[in-house]
């Protein structure tokens, strides 16, 4: 899932403050899962930007919708009618989204209302947290569902720092020491024998350096 | 409504905000609009008791029964706000009677997120106010209604409605 936060208002109402018609659009998939951009949130910014106008005695007419991904086309369709009607978008998506509307409808103004922050999971109501880099190069297979590039403040993949205590992080002691979950989870599984391997550095090529990066499958094509 | 809106009850608290919404309030009269979010199970016979006091003064009060305090949400206290009330109460059983437990310690937090938001907007944080019901004492939501209304407003008319006359 793609987490995000959402903007201060003052940042928002900056940048839709030349425009009078705004079209508030929420994304229904991974940002409403963070409770930052899904229909209720929409419904919270929608409030709170119509009753900042009318105590500034500024007029603004706005319109909430939610599609269910701001991120696939037959989604962003369905802005197709109405766009038009409106002076900018107003985007509860990740940045994912909110480029994706912009590429459909090239002519409007397309804004974010989030801050699109990391790939995680929901791990209890109100608490969501990072475990995913996107490196391109998982190796989870091998660390027993931990990863290291992502869980271990200094990203090792050849063993802990030593610098952990009672199987806390040095570095947050409010966070597990992803090695003490790699080895007790390898050795719940009697294979510890994983750990033999000596793994290079990160190939972060895969991740970073070649602009943004492309999956491109034949089969899944028109 | 998308398929995961509905997983997540948005339906339902989207129904109680066009509700809410169609509830406009006073716009005219020179004393502070209440909107008032409640707890019924605190007052058994709550259908009845708030009907008096609505007859009696009208668009200026709103009760908004809940079958408990922990079913509010930011929404539904923005879109009060948003509908001509100056002062929003959630009225909730006190700490540790809740009949689901802990209720009314979700509604403490969802009133502390909606206070952050009403502030970036200018609005007093006071506009947003939480009631625990006293212990041990049976209470009517009219009576208890009546004595906020008798409170010396902390707060002034929301420059959301303008200045009444």
């Amino acid at each position: 899932m793609i987490t995000a936060e959402r903007k201060p208002l003052s940042e928002i109402k900056e940048m839709i403050a030349p425009y009078k018609k705004i079209l508030v659009v929420g994304c229904g998939s991974c940002v409403a899962e963070c409770a930052s951009g899904g229909e209720k949130e929409v419904g919270l910014l929608s409030s709170q930007l119509r009753m900042d106008a009318k105590a500034s005695g500024k007029e603004i007419d706005l319109k909430e919708m939610t599609l269910d991904r701001q991120c696939v086309y037959e989604f962003i369709d369905q802005l197709t009618d109405v766009i038009g009607q409106y002076d900018i978008v107003l985007s509860l998506a990740c940045g994912a989204g909110v480029q994706a509307v912009a590429e459909v409808f090239p002519k409007v103004p397309i804004v974010p209302a989030l801050n699109t922050t990391f790939l995680g999971e929901t791990k209890e109501a109100g608490l969501w947290i990072e475990n995913c880099r996107g490196c391109g190069d998982c190796k989870l297979g091998v660390f027993a569902a931990v990863c290291p590039v992502t869980r271990c403040a200094k990203g090792l993949f050849n063993g802990p720092c030593g610098g952990s205590k009672t199987d806390r992080c040095e570095v947050d002691p409010n966070v597990p020491c992803a090695w003490q979950l790699i080895v007790s989870r390898l050795e719940d599984m009697g294979r510890l024998d994983l750990l033999r391997k000596v793994h290079p550095p990160v190939d972060w090529s895969k991740q970073q350096g070649k602009g943004p990066r492309k999956i491109y499958r034949e089969d899944q094509r028109a | 409504m998308s398929v995961y809106a509905e997983q997540r009850g948005i339906d339902a608290i989207f129904s109680d905000y066009e509700r809410i919404s169609r509830t406009l309030m006073d716009h005219k009269s020179a004393e502070l609009n209440i909107a008032i979010f409640f707890c019924q199970q605190l007052d058994p016979n709550q259908d009845v008791n708030r009907r008096v006091l609505e007859r009696e003064l009208g668009k200026r009060i709103r009760f908004f029964p809940l079958p408990c305090s922990g079913r509010i949400d930011s929404l539904h206290l923005m879109r009060a706000l948003e509908s001509g009330a100056d002062k929003v109460y959630v009225v909730t059983c006190p700490e540790g009677a809740c009949h689901y437990r802990e209720g009314n310690i979700r509604a403490k937090k969802r009133i502390a997120y909606t206070q952050g938001l009403i502030e970036e907007i200018g609005l007093e944080r006071e506009c947003l106010e939480l009631i625990v019901a006293p212990v041990g004492t049976a209470v009517t939501i009219d009576e208890l209604a009546k004595g906020l209304l008798a409170r010396k407003a902390p707060i002034s008319r929301s420059p959301v409605h303008g200045q009444k006359a």
